[in-house]
């Protein structure tokens, strides 16, 4: 008896039969699926911290003891960071494991995934959507501290130099804050560093550096509206 | 009934693969057009004997029938057999812990790797039959790179569908094994 026919009789004998098609086209589509969720994923991630970095004013830490990467990393919420790097990690391990992920080497796939997520985190912080995600997540969840949350306590440190509040009345070379904390301070803020968006008026919302000069009085340096790159921001919770 | 090699000389291996899902036995055909040069394959990187040579190609040939219908028909067929041939006889390797042996010390390949070296033909025979069993004194994912390359005579796309990695890998792979190479050649010939 020839080797082909005793396989053969094995296979008939042993009643292997062949896996169907369709389990194989459910495996592929589960590998794509749980791609294109992990860079999804990503992109919310990385939209989010889009959005963290704009609330970081890069104008303003030039003079000060704090470089921008420091308030960055105060305001950016290590869960998104991480989010990011294990959806990425997710991503480029399912394509991998695709039909012909091993033709591409790590780093192309590296690139190809974070490319993605970049680019629909981008899409999608533009549309207002990282705002909106960023806040649901701070209301929702007790234990997550929103950018919101970490801002206010990056801008409310009087002794390094940052302050923030709304205006309550003005005169000519002072104005009276109410910090984000109810306290009262008299701001002298002639000859300091206003950009046009800030309006100094009564009600405006905005953040300050300079230095603590008594217990309630602040020598503005410069003054910037409380919102990032924007004037101000809506919807945000606490901005109001 | 079995249906003979002959008979299916006309038809290409995806015909073959089309016609074995409804027939079971024209997959005899893939088996026995594939037989010899998979068997030697079994051979170059696994210290086996026949016996247990057909025992691999066997267990092999199950699962590319159970596995079937994954084939992708993208690629060579040839490419997909050799990828399961060579990772079941990897995992008979592993169980057994013993690597191939190059008893059949292939000229070819020694003559492919070190033609630099070898100044005539005369010459190139005499070194030839000096130089030891250099294949089994390298790391096996070398070994089984150069045996690919230079005696199955794979391409760098084969290659790649074979040991599912990327061709830019296969290049540096086979680039690395053949320095190892000629630097065991070199100081078993410099002795």
């Amino acid at each position: 008896m020839d080797n082909s026919t005793k396989l053969i009789d094995k296979i008939k004998e042993e009643q292997v039969k062949p896996i169907p098609r369709w389990r194989f086209t459910i495996k592929d589509a589960l590998i794509w699926l749980i791609f294109i969720f992990c860079v999804l994923f990503g992109a919310l991630a990385f939209s989010v911290i889009l959005f963290a970095i704009q609330q970081v004013d890069f104008s303003l830490p030039g003079h000060l003891s704090h470089s921008w990467f420091e308030l960055l990393l105060g305001l950016v919420p290590l869960f998104w960071i991480f989010s990011l790097i294990i959806f990425l990690i997710l991503a480029i391990f399912s394509i991998k494991n695709s039909k012909r992920g091993y033709k591409f080497t790590s780093p192309a796939l590296v690139g190809f995934a974070a490319a993605l997520s970049i680019l629909i985190g981008t899409l999608f912080f533009i549309s207002g959507g990282a705002q909106w995600l960023e806040n649901a997540f701070a209301t929702k969840v007790n234990i997550y501290e929103g950018i919101e949350e970490r801002k206010t306590q990056v801008w409310s440190m009087p002794e390094d130099g940052f302050l923030s509040g709304t205006i309550i009345s003005v005169n000519d070379s002072t104005f009276e804050l109410n910090d984000l904390k109810g306290k009262s301070w008299q701001v002298i803020y002639k000859g300091a560093d206003i950009v046009p968006s800030v309006s100094i008026i009564d009600g405006e919302k905005i953040k300050l550096t300079g230095e603590m000069a008594s217990e309630n009085t602040f020598k503005a340096d410069k003054i910037r509206p409380w919102g990032g790159f924007q004037r101000r921001y809506h919807g945000g919770r606490g901005n109001n | 009934m079995i249906i003979t090699l002959e008979s299916c000389k006309g038809l290409s291996d995806n015909e073959i693969v089309a016609k074995s899902l409804e027939n079971l036995d024209y997959f005899s055909c893939l088996y026995q057009r594939y037989e010899p040069e998979l068997m030697r394959y079994i051979y170059r990187i696994a210290t086996v004997d026949e016996e247990e040579a057909q025992d691999i190609l066997q267990e092999s040939f199950i699962k590319i029938w159970r596995n079937l219908n994954e084939f992708d028909t993208g690629m060579k067929l040839s490419s997909w057999l050799y990828r399961i041939v060579h990772n079941e006889t990897i995992s008979h390797i592993r169980k057994k812990k013993s690597y191939g042996k190059d008893n059949t010390r292939d000229v070819e390949l020694y003559r492919n790797i070190l033609a630099d070296k070898l100044d005539s033909a005369r010459e190139s025979e005499e070194k030839l039959s000096d130089i030891p069993q250099i294949l089994d004194q390298l790391p096996l994912k070398y070994k089984e790179i150069l045996v690919l390359k230079f005696l199955e005579l794979k391409s760098y796309e084969e290659i790649s569908d074979i040991l599912k990695i990327p061709e830019g890998t296969v290049a540096i792979r086979i680039n690395r094994a053949k320095k190892h190479f000629r630097e065991i050649f070199d100081k078993t010939y410099s002795q």
